[in-house]
């Protein structure tokens, strides 16, 4: 059994994904009796040996478990999916996964180019450590559910606009719906991603304060990168709800989910491809810190 | 020939002449029973439906079915008509092209509308009405349940009949279904009383709409409709406050003029509190401005666009027909090839059973020269033989089923039964 554990790479579970994405497309092409039950089999194995793969490094990880960014999107990822299975499994004629695969494959390849290194702990910092990044995660999740509803939003509205029948295999949800979950999400967000930042300054003000760990500098990319995207999504959250009284609040919102998605992925690019003293280890020199960053 | 049948459809029996012409069911339990006394021994399902009237009838060897002109005449005598009325609109077919037939009546194809769906349950009680009268039997058996069988893969391989084809079920399932989640929460306005508002509101109560308001010019047409659906009463003159509290909107009136005119909607939209608002305007002339489509948070359908997506619904369904007809295809090669193996059981049979005979009595003779082998001994030389047996008779058995699959093989059968001295 843990041969077989062991054995689970990141491969097997992008491979199975891949398969539920090309079977979400395959709907728009031809029409079949087996494939949604074809589709959740390869999501559900995906699931599983995604799963088996984070616990397998939780056991097996010297440092904090899961505390690397390779293990942060890998969680982002395998929050995504689960919520894809899910929604696969209650609403089969959505092509869901057409939207949340790919983010799910573009989180698991943000994955690939971050540093498997654990962050920098010390047992002081620790809880606001595991906080800061829980809070984090949550955040990018919900600009993601909510730029995937906004996209089906949009996509929906035209074809009601141009008065057209639903195309075959791919009925979207209503927009009411879509509006209920891409706003929700967009305040979701808002909140998770400021207080995933208050909780960053705390642990880097604990570390600086009792001088436990090298800090980050409060001029820093990250925290820079990080202090603008919370501004962003506050901003994004209010006008939203500033908004809902008027004809158009739910295209504004709509759009207001993919310019926050267009930021937060930006934010990941920068943050794997660009310099940063965030979740570097003391010994590293700052020059050596690409692709070692944490989450936003 | 072994399977017959003889109907006429919508596209050849003239409506006058189908109203006469349909079999209630008592009726059609009452000509089956007939049948059955007029041609003993034979198998026969009358399948009537509004748009059609088939017979299909069966039977082997000595009691093959009724030529075309004597189901004609019965038919005719069954319902008193002339049977030179019948004669140039009802077709008949046998054997494989009754199985076609068949198959693509039960999945749809043959329908009035394309692939609808309700054939399905009247080919099941015209079968089952059959089987009451005591005139079903394995040939029909077997075609009937291969009909469901055809019927079933087309609609689970195929989408002829998903698209809806209806105004009324187009706006609701496709349009308004779009923009709400639910309908339980949604007040929906009827302006008129029209005969598509009644339908499209079955519709919408069945998608769970209950707070319905009903407003018309002549409230006695509108106390009616509203008594049949369940629905309040409004008024004409406070138009703009039902505006307002609108969520959804069918309006059916035949008035020659504009109902709804953009300045009387964008009175009542500033006070919606920016909702959303589906708009089904099914008269003609249109009932609203169609500059109030434009506005935001709305969405308007004329019963032209609704038209248009129902002539689109068609075009699908139609796409998806040489689909459909590649499964009728194969399915009906599969019937005929197992029904004209069934015709080789009784040579196959017969073969089998002289072999083993023959093999019996060798073995025995066998047996009786060699009294010190034991019982273990005898079985294994005796399924030795049958191996044997079975070895030299499978090539000439997969020779005969393969040539089932293009006919009946009667030359091969016949050569058989020469060969091996076979009596039928």
């Amino acid at each position: 059994m843990i041969e077989f554990v062991s054995g689970i790479s990141v491969f097997c579970f992008v491979a199975s994904y891949l398969v539920a994405l090309a079977c979400e497309a395959s709907r728009l092409v031809f029409r079949s009796g087996v494939r949604g039950a074809a589709m959740i089999a390869f999501a559900a194995a995906g699931l599983f040996a995604h799963t088996l793969f984070l616990v397998w490094r939780a056991a097996t990880e010297q440092a904090v478990p899961l505390s690397s960014a390779f293990d942060w999107y890998l969680i982002a990822a395998w929050v995504l999916a689960g919520g894809y299975l899910w929604l696969a499994i209650a609403n089969p004629r959505t092509p869901v996964g057409l939207f949340m695969l790919p983010v799910v494959l573009g989180l698991i390849g943000a994955a690939e180019f971050s540093s498997r290194q654990p962050f920098p702990q010390s047992p002081a910092t620790q809880v606001w450590g595991a906080i800061h990044g829980s809070f984090n995660l949550a955040a990018s999740v919900a600009v993601a559910i909510g730029a995937i509803a906004g996209l089906m939003w949009l996509i929906q509205a035209g074809r009601l606009a141009r008065k057209q029948a639903p195309l075959r295999g791919f009925r979207m949800p209503s927009l009411e719906k879509l509006t209920q979950t891409s706003g929700r999400t967009l305040s979701v967000a808002a909140w998770t991603a400021s207080a995933g930042f208050v909780s960053g300054i705390v642990l880097n003000a604990v570390n600086l304060q009792r001088e436990l760990l090298e800090t980050v500098p409060w001029t820093d990319p990250v925290v820079l990168r990080m202090g603008a995207m919370v501004v962003w999504l506050v901003i994004a959250a209010a006008v939203s709800r500033a908004v809902s009284r008027r004809p158009e609040a739910s295209r504004i919102t709509a759009w207001l989910t993919l310019v926050s998605f267009a930021v937060l992925t930006a934010s990941i690019l920068l943050g794997i491809f660009g310099a940063t003293r965030h979740g570097v280890p003391p010994a590293m020199p700052a020059a050596a810190a690409i692709d070692s960053e944490a989450a936003l | 020939m072994t399977l017959a049948f003889i109907g006429g459809s919508h596209r050849t029996v003239p409506l006058d002449l189908r109203e006469r012409l349909v079999f209630s069911a008592e009726q059609a339990a009452e000509a089956l029973k007939r049948f059955r006394l007029r041609f003993p021994g034979r198998e026969g399902v009358l399948l009537s439906t509004c748009n059609r009237v088939e017979f299909y009838a069966a039977g082997e060897n000595t009691a093959v079915p009724p030529p075309r002109e004597q189901l004609l005449a019965f038919l005719a005598e069954c319902r008193g008509i002339d049977v030179r009325l019948l004669e140039p609109v009802l077709s008949g077919e046998c054997d494989e092209a009754a199985v076609r037939h068949l198959f693509c009546v039960a999945s749809g194809l043959d329908s009035m509308v394309l692939g609808e769906p309700q054939i399905v349950s009247q080919v099941k009680q015209a079968w089952a009405i059959a089987q009451e009268s005591k005139t079903t039997g394995p040939l029909t058996g077997e075609m009937f349940q291969a009909a469901l069988r055809t019927a079933k893969r087309v609609t689970s391989e195929t989408a002829i009949g998903r698209e809806r084809l209806s105004i009324p079920s187009v706006a609701v399932a496709d349009f308004a279904r779009g923009v709400f989640e639910r309908f339980e929460d949604k007040r929906v306005l009827v302006i008129g009383a029209g005969k598509m508002a009644a339908e499209t509101l079955r519709y919408l109560r069945e998608s769970g709409a209950h707070d319905i308001v009903l407003v018309n010019r002549t409230s006695v047409r509108a106390e009616q409709l509203a008594f049949r659906l369940g629905a309040k009463i409004g008024r004409f003159e406070t138009l703009q406050a039902e505006l307002t509290s609108a969520d959804l909107i069918v309006s059916t009136t035949g008035a020659t003029e504009i109902v709804v005119s953009l300045e009387l909607f964008q009175r009542a939209e500033a006070r919606r509190d920016g909702r959303p608002l589906v708009v089904l305007d099914l008269a003609v002339p249109r009932d609203f401005d169609p500059r109030i489509g434009s506005r935001p948070g709305v969405w308007l359908y004329s019963i032209e666009d609704l038209t248009a997506a129902c002539a689109a619904n068609r075009k699908n369904r139609q796409r998806e027909l040489p689909a459909a007809i590649a499964i009728i295809e194969e399915e009906s090669r599969r019937f005929m090839g197992d029904l004209h193996h069934r015709s080789t059981t009784p040579v196959i049979k017969q073969l089998r059973a002289g072999w083993t005979e023959t093999g019996d009595a060798e073995l025995d003779r066998l047996f009786r020269r060699l009294p010190t082998l034991d019982a273990t001994a005898q079985i294994e030389i005796r399924q030795a033989f049958d191996r044997y047996a079975a070895k030299l008779l499978h090539s000439p058995l997969a020779t005969l089923r393969s040539e089932s699959h293009s006919g009946p093989p009667h030359g091969l059968l016949d050569a058989l039964k020469r060969l091996f001295d076979l009596k039928d």
